[in-house]
């Protein structure tokens, strides 16, 4: 190429895309929602802490729901079915996707894992992301609710700390609240910091040990399921 | 270490938006929201590293960041600001209500033709 004027040089053609990235995860999300939708199956995106208690949440949720609602739940971990293997003990189908050096799980591996499953119309599908303040946030998998359970042990700066996070949660649960009161832990800073990033999510405590709580985070599901899908039966 | 999903992502995106015959990539060209979260130098590492033996090895990423927008939960006037929480310039509250600002946009493709 010349130094001067530049002649020589390869002309270069620019194509304009305007796409949005994670294109590809956000269409197939779309087609996991859409085909769940036509089985009126409402699907949770369980996030949160790795050891606030998501899945003693969902054995918590299992016990009270396992008679009247038919509940299937996708676990996501790095490695282990272990989580699998606590769901199914508590009486509730599980597919177990060990995602191995991935932080989080994709549309890709929900689309795969729903195929493991006989879907029942109107069934509970939960689907407990690998544990993750950071990553998941990012990516839909085609679920209607977005629940991010954290607990006190980790302080009260995390939704500063994390805030895309909790920017995507409808409902950010503060599970094990019976620690509260023995650990140094603020629950009015707490509440605020949740409330700046994002001031519309439904704030509940609970305790899956005791249960405490619990029964208010059912309720809270409940109701978004019947704005979703109105008249439908437990 | 999301960067690393992000770039494989946007390699894919670039290719399908591609004809076979076009040549090497000299420049790619995203926009990325300041609330995002994007760390600009590993998404250019990542995409670096999944580039090398494509089309688009070699490829710069020149990545723009667009600063973001909330609505003061407090006062409601609405505020730009950069990084991942704003702070209201008229009341001071931290955060608010996000109304853009964690998009991330693959713009141009510009391609050397031979």
């Amino acid at each position: 190429m010349c130094d001067t004027c530049g002649c020589g040089a390869p002309a270069v053609r620019t194509i304009d895309v305007n796409e949005r990235l994670l294109a590809l995860n956000t269409a197939e999300a779309e087609h996991n929602r859409a085909h769940l939708a036509k089985r009126k199956i409402f699907a949770i995106n369980l996030m949160g802490t790795p050891g606030a208690g998501k899945t003693a949440l969902l054995e918590a949720t299992i016990a009270l729901w396992r008679e009247s609602r038919r509940i299937l739940v996708i676990e996501g971990d790095q490695a282990t079915n272990r989580d699998s293997a606590r769901i199914r003990a508590a009486g509730a189908t599980a597919c177990q996707v060990e995602t191995g050096l991935g932080c989080h799980l994709d549309a890709h591996q929900i689309h795969d894992a729903l195929h493991h499953f006989d879907l029942g119309d109107g069934d509970l599908l939960f689907i407990e992301n690998v544990g993750n303040l950071v990553c998941p946030a990012l990516f839909d998998l085609g679920e209607r609710l977005r629940v991010v359970v954290t607990s006190p042990t980790e302080g009260a700066d995390k939704p500063l700390k994390y805030p895309p996070m909790f920017r995507a949660a409808h409902v950010v649960v503060l599970n094990k609240c019976d620690l509260i009161a023995h650990v140094p832990f603020n629950l009015g800073e707490w509440t605020e910091y949740v409330r700046a990033i994002n001031p519309h999510a439904r704030i509940i405590q609970t305790s899956a040990l005791s249960g405490e709580g619990v029964g208010e985070l059912l309720a809270e599901i409940d109701n978004v399921r019947q704005s979703f899908f109105p008249g439908i039966s437990a | 270490m999301h960067e690393l999903s992000l770039a494989r992502d946007l390699l894919a995106a670039i290719e399908r938006k591609l004809d076979r015959s076009d040549g090497r990539v000299a420049r790619v060209s995203v926009s990325v929201g300041s609330a995002a979260g994007i760390v600009s130098e590993s998404l250019r590492f990542a995409f670096r590293v999944i580039c090398e033996g494509t089309r688009l090895d070699g490829a710069e990423l020149s990545i723009t960041t667009v600063a973001a927008r909330s609505r003061c939960a407090d006062c409601g006037i609405v505020f730009h600001f950069d990084g991942l929480i704003g702070q209201c310039p008229g009341c001071g509250r931290l955060g608010g209500e996000l109304l853009s600002g964690d998009e991330m946009i693959l713009r141009t493709i510009e391609v050397a033709d031979v």
